[in-house]
This record gives structure tokens, C-alpha cells and sequence, in this order.
């Protein structure tokens, strides 16, 4: 490990430019350094190849110190722009200028008489190794480095001790550093001390996925790699615990499945779970409203595209308000044009309903085809982060999650905190009451069937990474909808949530075991069963109808 | 209640027993010059399975106030029942095992299937088996006073699970491609004309059957205690009623008649598949209902029949026009008329003024139930 200044020394050369690092080697230099590059240029310009590859590796060695020196004179050495002269000085001649070796400053000498030394065939393979040790130090674009990571990855066992761990303190870069890391623990796996490979085989379990078990099992079974007592009981320990991580993983990670389907459930669900609370109505279009929520926000992208193309990674948070407001609208519209009319009828709005999410579904149809849209992820979508075993936190789903939330807060904050809100839960009580307190219960009934089909098409916005959108995929969920809003209970906001949640974990759960049909049916079944104990769904919400 | 008067239906009912008479006549080309292509008796055929259907769920609907968006589970039922007796017997006359089952690695039936080997216990198992079903269901949803949307809501989330069920290979009836090679039917080569006009004439006269015992049960004192549970069922039970069993009746021999629809279906098709148990049929059959009139039985057949034919028409002439029709005919029939067109007489001679003036007015004016 370096010290605290050692590391501050290279945080701030990072990004500084070449010239100026070349500077901070002519300044900086102490004497001890000096006489270090002093020994490694005479054992570069020997005769004997031995010594080259010892001056090589002093130079990886010495990499942490001095990196920026060390690989100007490896890539002259590669290049045969060293010069050796009888003296003992030594000389880099570039097309530009003339150097020398040991301080990089400008020299005026004549380059004829002097010899270059050739680095012979097995000091060229150390010489890339040594200059991709080096530029892990100096190379300020993240890719150079994980190259240099992958030509290093080539020779693991040649890589001197400390050399990784040096880098992986000044890394910043989060993929180089995990490359480092894995490119640490391969080369400890196969040192030829016991100690470094107890160390690695350590290292990887703590950090294990499925494919660590099948690594440490291919080690566990080699018999000339477990002669050593002591690996095979570390391989057999670091087995036992990668496998205990994985189940670990696994189990959360079906708990992630399970409550990213919950909150898609919930998106699509909140907005029902409002209107059958407020009006007894079920709006089976409600799929639909979904369906061109997430039809907005292809729209959206693409006039993103063709308009301000620099905005196309944020067009997710841009359509936001237009998906809200144009799926408002349309359900304002079938609020206004049909249901209003059917109020006393509630069977009858299921038909009507479904008349209008099968005219919808075909008027998109007409407009877009019916193949799936191919939706840009964005950059900060793509991907997840890694927790444990084989548990991927994956940003899309987290999205689904987040919006989940969100909506929730929104709807709640609207219920709860708003005079709209007021009026809502006022007449979901008792509508004649509340009409008869002076509120328009014609006007509350359409502002929230606004709100309720603007949280649906915020829900096809949240899903559009994850689904298929295309005309019909709003019948997909809607009876998983049905089934939350019944289980939940009508109107009440915690009891979708729940019944969301509990749905959506259900299904997931059992998926492994019986597939997603049986999952489904058992989560009928379950249904069916919990509304023989509570007929009114989880959360009753008080009121009289 | 508003039931299509007397002369409505015997006019209804002298209809269907024409046809019935005619089919056979015409179809076998007894009377000469009249012989009907076999595929107007095929449809024919279908329209009255389609009919029949729309009956039962009228008769829970239109009776008891209870709206099943799932009877495709009980049509499909007895239509899988009779296609597996279908098979068996083509099994024993050719000895060649179905593709699906083959498909699957089975080197025979599933010894349960023998179970469907005779006509007779193939009958009883269509009518008593969905019926048993719909017991279940019905006992364990009535029972804890599950009514209205929530009702219709979880027939068709159960209709849905079993299309879902279906469409799997391993359930072992056929998956997403269905039953289909029937040899034979009651011993007529299948598809021919005998057994074309022997099935369409089989479901004009469950029609006819069941319009008429239909309409007598209505009539007779438990039709009453239906209504009553229709119009106000609380009242019924603090009466004294145990109207759970009332219901439960219904609903039974309703999901019995949607089973024999489905069996008569499936031979005149000649496939059965998990479409049939798409929601979408389900709530299909509600719009005929609602088309033709609730209530009365005959308003089902009507609409059924009517919307069918339209539906073959437009279909063939212009297939991407159909679900815009199907749903404004939907929007239109629940918005501006809907007690049917059986209720078109009732209304005052000047509804087309009405209609012309504003379709949306019109409905506020009338009481509907």
C-alpha cells in the first residue's frame, strides 16, 4: 500500500497533460530516483539479455514512481530510439528532438556513433507488458488503460507484486478498477506462492457469483493445484461461501423481480383502484391507457430526435408532463362522452369500455402497425449494478420501481392534501352527501378519471424500457389489474399498493417452480381464497355505496 | 321487467320451429329446387350454438342481474369434452393417434380419456361437469356476496387463467393449436352433408328448447325470486330468501347451457383451440345480449344471430373494418339503446326525432334498468 501523499500525488497526475508530467519528472526527481533510472538505463543498454529484461522489470516495478519516465523509454526502446553511448549516457532520439534518457531534457549530440541496443524477442513481449503496466499510471483515457488491463491479463503470472494494487488506489474509473480487481485475483490464483493464492481464492469469495463457483470447482478438482493441503481447504471454505452468496443473490434478486412486477402492477392499478372507488365503474380500457401512454413516449422520442437531438438520452423524463396531460386527456374524453352517461349502469360501462379500449386498440393499429416499438434506453438505463452473487440491481427495472413511488406519493399527496383530493374522498364516502355539501360531483368524477388514466399512461411510460409495447399489449395486464383492484380493495391507495406488491411477488415467486401460467392460476386461486375471508379486499375503504 | 311481448316470441319461437323444419328439407335436398349450399346450413349451425350461448348468459344476466364475462370457460368446456369424444371415436375407427398427443411423445391416450369413449357418458359429463364448475365458483363467490362488477371482473380473470392454462402444451389438450380431426360424427362422415344438417338441426332445436323451457322458468315463481334478486337483493334476504341457492341455480344451468352450445359448436368448426376462451368472445356475447335485448331470451338469440351474420359478412368483405364496427356497435347500442332492439317498439314512434335530435339525451329520458 502507498502512503496518503504517494496517492495524492497520483490523483493529481491524472489528467495532467504529458508535457506537464514530463516536467514533474525533471523537477521532481530526487536523487534516489535519479540513480534508480540511472541503473535501469545501464542495465537496458548491456549486452546481455538478461540484464535487459531485469532493467525491464525494475522499470514495472518502479512503475508507481515513475511511470510517465518509465514508458517514454520503454516506447523509445520499443522503438528503437534508444542510444547507448560508450560513456555510459543515454539518449532518446526522437523525430523532434533529442533527449536525455535520464532527465528528458533537450540534448545536442551527434547520434551516429552511438549504438542501439535491440531488444531481442523475449524482451519485446516483456517490453508490452511493461508499457502497459506503465500506462495504467500515465494513459489518461479510461479505454487505454483497459487495454493496457487486457494485454497485462495475458501474463498474469508475470505481473510484479505490488503493481496492481498501486493502480487500484489511484483508479478512478469504476470498470478499469473491477477489471484491475478480476485481473489482481487471476494473477493470485495462479502465483506460485501459497500465501497470494490463499489471499485470491479469498478475495473471489467474497465477491462471488455462479460463475466463481465454477471457477473454484475447476480448481477444487485439479489435483495438482489442491496438493497443498491448506488451498483445499481455503478452495473448499471459499466454495461453501460463494454458494451461500449465490442463494443470497438469487433470493433477492427474485424479491427485485418480484417488487419491480409489483410496481408495474401499481402503476397500471392506481388509476383503476380510484375510479371503482370513486364511481363503481371499471374502466376496461384502462389497459389501453397504458398502451398509449407508452405511445406518447415513442412520440415523444422521435420528435426528440428529429428537433434537439442533444435532449434524446432524457426524452424518459421529458415525457413525463406530455404523457400525463395527453392520456388525461383521453381519459377525460371517455369520461365526458360515455361514462358519464352510464353512471347508474356499472355493467354496462364494462361494455361500453371494453368498446372503447377494442376501438382504441385498432385506431392504434391503423396508426403505427402492430410490430413492437424499438425504444432508445438510454445510457443511464442500460446495465445495473452488481450487490451479491448473481443479484444485479438493473437500472431499467429500478426506473419501474422509482416511478412506482413516485406515482404513489403523487396520488397520495393529491388524496390526501389537495382540496381535489378532498372532494374525491368525499364522494367516494358518500356521493349524495357531498353533493348535497355544494360539491360538483360531475366535475370531481372527470378530474380524477383524468388523474387515474394519467397515472395509467405514466405507467406505460415506466414500462416502455422493459415490455413490449405494441397495440395490444394493454390486455395483457389488465386482469392482473382487475385482480390487484379486487384484492386490494376499492379506492384505497395502501390496499393497492399491497395487493400490487403481493401479486406481482406471487407471480414471480412461483414462476421458477411451475411457470408463469401455474403462477398466475395460483395467484387466482389466492384471490378467490382472500376474498372468502375478506369480501371487501385487503383495505375496505369506509363509505356507502 | 320488460319482457318482449307474447307476440314477439311466438313469433320468435315459429320462426325457429320453420327453420328446424326447413333445415332438413332443404338441406337434404328432399324437396327439389330448394337445396341449400352446406355452407349457409354450417352457418346456420353456428349461429345457433352462438345463439345458445347467448341465451345462457341472458338467462343470468337478463334473469338474475348477474353478469358472467367468463361463459367462454363453459362453452369451451363442453366443446373440449366433445372434441375429446370426437377423437376417441375417430381413434377407434382409424387407430391413429392425434398429432398433438404424438407431438408429445404419448404413445397412446391418457387412460382417463376412455371416460369420453361413449356418447352417453360424454353427454352427462357436458352437461354436469361445468355445471360442477360453475357450483364451485359460484358457491364460493355468492357466498361471500361477490355481485356486480366485482363479479363479472373475476369470471373473466378465471376464463383468462384458463386460456392461459390451455395455450401449454402440457396441459395435454392439443396447446395453442387445438383438438382438430374428427372422422366422424354419430357415425356420418364429418363435414358431409348429412352431418351438416343433423348438427345444424340438433342446436336449432336446443335453441328452440331452451327458449322455451327458458322462458317458462322466467315466467314460473322462481323466474320471479330471479328478478327480484336482480332489482333488489338485499330486500330478498332480509324477506327471508336464502337467495344464494337461488343464484346458484341460475348459474348452474346457465354454465350447462353454454356447455351444450360449445359441444354443438366444436364438430360444425371442426377445431377447438384456447381462442375460444379469449375474454374478448366473453364480452362479445354480452354486447349480442345487449344488442338483441336482456331479459327475455329472445333478445339474445336475436342479437346473437344478427351480430354473427354480420360478423361472417364483414369478416370476408372487409376484415380490418370489423372491430371498428364491433365497438361502435358496442358504444352505440349501450349509449342510445339499451334495453336492445326488442325494446325498439317500446319506445315512442318518434325515436328516430329522438335519435336525430340527440342520441345522448335519448337515454336520460327513458328509465333503464
Amino acid at each position: 500500500m502507498l502512503s496518503r501523499p504517494v496517492r495524492g500525488i497520483f490523483r493529481v497526475m491524472r489528467g495532467v497533460p504529458l508535457g506537464l508530467l514530463v516536467m514533474q519528472a525533471v523537477l521532481a526527481p530526487a536523487c534516489a530516483a535519479e540513480r534508480e533510472r540511472a541503473a535501469i538505463l545501464a542495465q537496458l543498454c548491456a549486452e546481455d539479455g538478461k540484464d535487459v529484461l531485469n532493467g525491464l522489470r525494475d522499470i514495472a516495478e518502479e512503475a508507481p514512481q515513475d511511470a510517465a519516465w518509465g514508458l517514454r523509454v520503454v516506447e523509445a526502446f520499443s522503438a528503437k530510439r534508444l542510444r547507448c553511448a560508450a560513456d555510459g549516457g543515454t539518449f532518446l532520439v526522437l523525430p523532434e528532438a533529442m533527449l536525455n534518457a535520464r532527465s528528458l531534457l533537450p540534448v545536442q549530440i551527434d547520434d551516429t556513433s552511438l549504438r542501439a541496443p535491440l531488444p531481442s524477442l523475449r524482451a519485446r513481449v516483456v517490453l508490452d507488458q511493461t508499457a502497459a503496466a506503465l500506462r495504467l499510471f500515465v494513459a489518461t483515457r479510461p479505454q487505454t488503460r483497459l487495454d493496457a488491463v487486457a494485454t497485462l491479463a495475458r501474463h498474469p503470472e508475470t505481473l510484479p507484486p505490488g503493481l496492481l494494487d498501486a493502480a487500484l488506489v489511484a483508479e478512478r474509473n469504476p470498470n478499469v478498477a473491477a477489471a484491475l480487481r478480476a485481473l489482481a485475483v487471476k494473477s493470485g490464483l495462479h502465483a506460485p506462492e501459497p500465501m497470494r493464492r490463499l489471499a485470491a481464492i479469498a478475495s473471489l469469495a467474497a465477491d462471488a457469483t455462479s460463475g466463481t463457483i465454477t471457477e473454484l470447482s475447476a480448481l477444487r478438482a485439479d489435483p495438482s493445484y489442491t496438493a497443498d493441503r491448506s488451498i483445499a481447504a481455503a478452495l473448499d471454505a471459499a466454495l461453501s461461501n460463494a454458494r451461500s452468496q449465490v442463494r443470497i443473490g438469487a433470493g433477492l434478486s427474485l424479491l427485485y423481480n418480484g417488487i419491480s412486477a409489483g410496481s408495474v402492477l401499481f402503476m397500471s392499478s392506481v388509476g383503476l383502484a380510484i375510479i371503482f372507488g370513486l364511481m363503481g365503474v371499471i374502466n376496461l380500457a384502462q389497459g389501453e391507457l397504458i398502451m398509449i401512454g407508452a405511445y406518447t413516449t415513442f412520440c415523444v422520442q422521435g420528435l426528440l430526435q428529429a428537433l434537439a437531438p442533444a435532449w434524446i438520452d432524457w426524452y424518459p423524463v421529458l415525457a413525463v408532463p406530455v404523457v400525463f396531460v395527453v392520456t388525461a386527456m383521453v381519459g377525460i374524453g371517455i369520461e365526458a362522452l360515455v361514462i358519464r352517461h352510464l353512471y347508474r349502469r356499472p355493467l354496462m360501462t364494462l361494455l361500453a369500455t371494453w368498446s372503447i379500449s377494442l376501438l382504441l386498440t385498432n385506431l392504434v393499429r391503423v396508426a403505427f402497425g402492430t410490430q413492437n416499438l424499438q425504444f432508445l434506453t438510454p445510457s443511464y438505463l442500460t446495465g445495473g449494478m452488481h450487490v451479491i452473487g448473481d443479484f444485479l440491481v438493473t437500472w431499467n427495472h429500478l426506473f419501474a420501481i422509482c416511478a412506482a413511488v413516485a406515482a404513489f406519493i403523487a396520488a397520495f399527496a393529491l388524496l390526501r392534501l389537495t382540496d381535489l383530493g378532498l372532494f374525491i374522498r368525499a364522494v367516494t364516502q358518500n356521493r349524495a352527501m357531498a353533493g348535497c355539501v355544494g360539491i360538483s360531483t360531475r366535475r370531481i368524477d372527470m378530474l380524477a378519471f383524468g388523474f387515474g388514466a394519467g397515472l395509467a399512461g405514466l405507467g406505460g411510460l415506466a414500462l416502455s424500457p422493459i415490455y413490449n409495447v405494441n397495440p395490444t399489449m394493454g390486455s395483457g395486464f389488465i386482469i392482473d389489474s382487475f385482480m390487484v383492484v379486487v384484492l386490494g380493495g376499492v379506492g384505497s391507495l395502501a390496499g393497492t399498493a399491497l395487493a400490487s406488491l403481493g401479486v406481482g411477488l406471487v407471480n414471480v415467486e412461483f414462476e421458477p417452480f411451475y411457470g408463469a401460467v401455474a403462477a398466475k392460476v395460483i395467484a387466482l386461486l389466492l384471490i378467490i381464497l382472500i376474498i372468502q375471508w375478506r369480501p371487501e379486499g385487503l383495505i375496505a375503504a369506509r363509505g356507502r355505496r | 321487467m320488460r319482457r318482449p311481448s307474447d307476440r314477439a316470441a311466438w313469433a320468435g319461437i315459429g320462426t325457429l320451429v320453420l327453420l328446424l323444419v326447413a333445415l332438413p328439407l332443404a338441406g337434404l335436398g328432399w324437396v327439389p329446387g330448394t337445396a341449400l349450399p352446406i355452407y349457409a346450413i354450417n352457418l346456420i349451425g353456428q349461429v345457433m350454438c352462438l345463439s345458445l350461448l347467448a341465451i345462457a348468459v341472458d338467462l343470468i344476466w337478463g334473469g338474475a342481474g348477474v353478469l358472467s364475462l367468463g361463459h367462454g370457460l363453459f362453452f369451451a368446456f363442453g366443446g373440449y369434452l366433445c372434441a375429446m369424444h370426437l377423437l376417441r371415436t375417430a381413434y377407434a375407427a382409424t387407430h391413429e393417434l392425434p398429432d398433438f398427443l404424438q407431438f408429445m411423445g404419448h404413445g397412446g391416450f391418457p387412460s382417463w380419456w376412455r371416460l369420453a369413449d361413449g356418447a352417453v357418458t360424454t353427454t352427462l359429463a357436458v352437461l354436469l361437469l361445468p355445471a360442477l364448475l360453475a357450483f364451485v365458483f359460484g358457491y364460493v363467490s355468492f357466498r361471500s356476496r361477490v355481485n356486480g362488477v366485482y363479479f363479472s371482473i373475476i369470471t373473466q380473470a378465471l376464463t383468462y387463467t384458463a386460456m392461459l392454462m390451455m395455450f401449454r402444451n402440457d396441459t395435454g389438450f392439443g396447446g395453442n393449436n387445438g383438438m382438430t380431426g374428427f372422422h366422424a360424427i354419430a357415425g356420418l362422415p364429418a363435414g358431409g352433408l348429412p352431418a351438416t344438417v343433423l348438427l345444424a338441426s340438433l342446436a336449432t332445436a336446443a335453441v328452440l328448447l331452451a327458449l322455451v323451457l327458458g322462458r317458462a322458468i322466467l315466467a314460473s315463481r322462481f323466474g320471479r325470486l330471479l328478478a327480484a334478486i336482480r332489482d333488489d337483493e338485499p330486500r330478498l334476504r332480509f324477506l327471508g330468501y336464502d337467495t344464494l341457492w337461488i343464484k346458484l341455480a341460475a348459474w348452474c344451468l346457465s354454465a350447462s347451457i353454454a356447455a351444450i352450445a360449445g359441444a354443438l359448436y366444436v364438430p360444425q368448426v371442426g377445431i377447438i383451440n384456447p381462442s375460444l376462451l379469449d375474454p374478448s368472445l366473453s364480452l362479445e356475447v354480452a354486447i349480442w345480449v345487449t344488442v338483441g335485448g336482456r331479459g327475455g331470451l329472445l333478445g339474445a338469440v336475436l342479437g346473437a344471430a344478427l351480430v354473427n351474420l354480420l360478423k361472417f359478412w364483414l369478416t370476408a368483405a372487409a376484415p380490418a373494418l370489423w372491430p371498428f364496427v364491433l365497438s361502435l356497435l358496442g358504444l352505440l347500442v349501450v349509449l342510445a339503446l339499451p334495453n336492445g332492439l326488442l325494446d325498439l317498439r317500446n319506445r315512442s314512434r318518434d325515436w328516430i326525432v329522438d335519435l336525430a335530435r340527440a342520441p345522448l339525451p335519448l337515454l336520460r329520458r327513458r328509465t333503464v334498468r
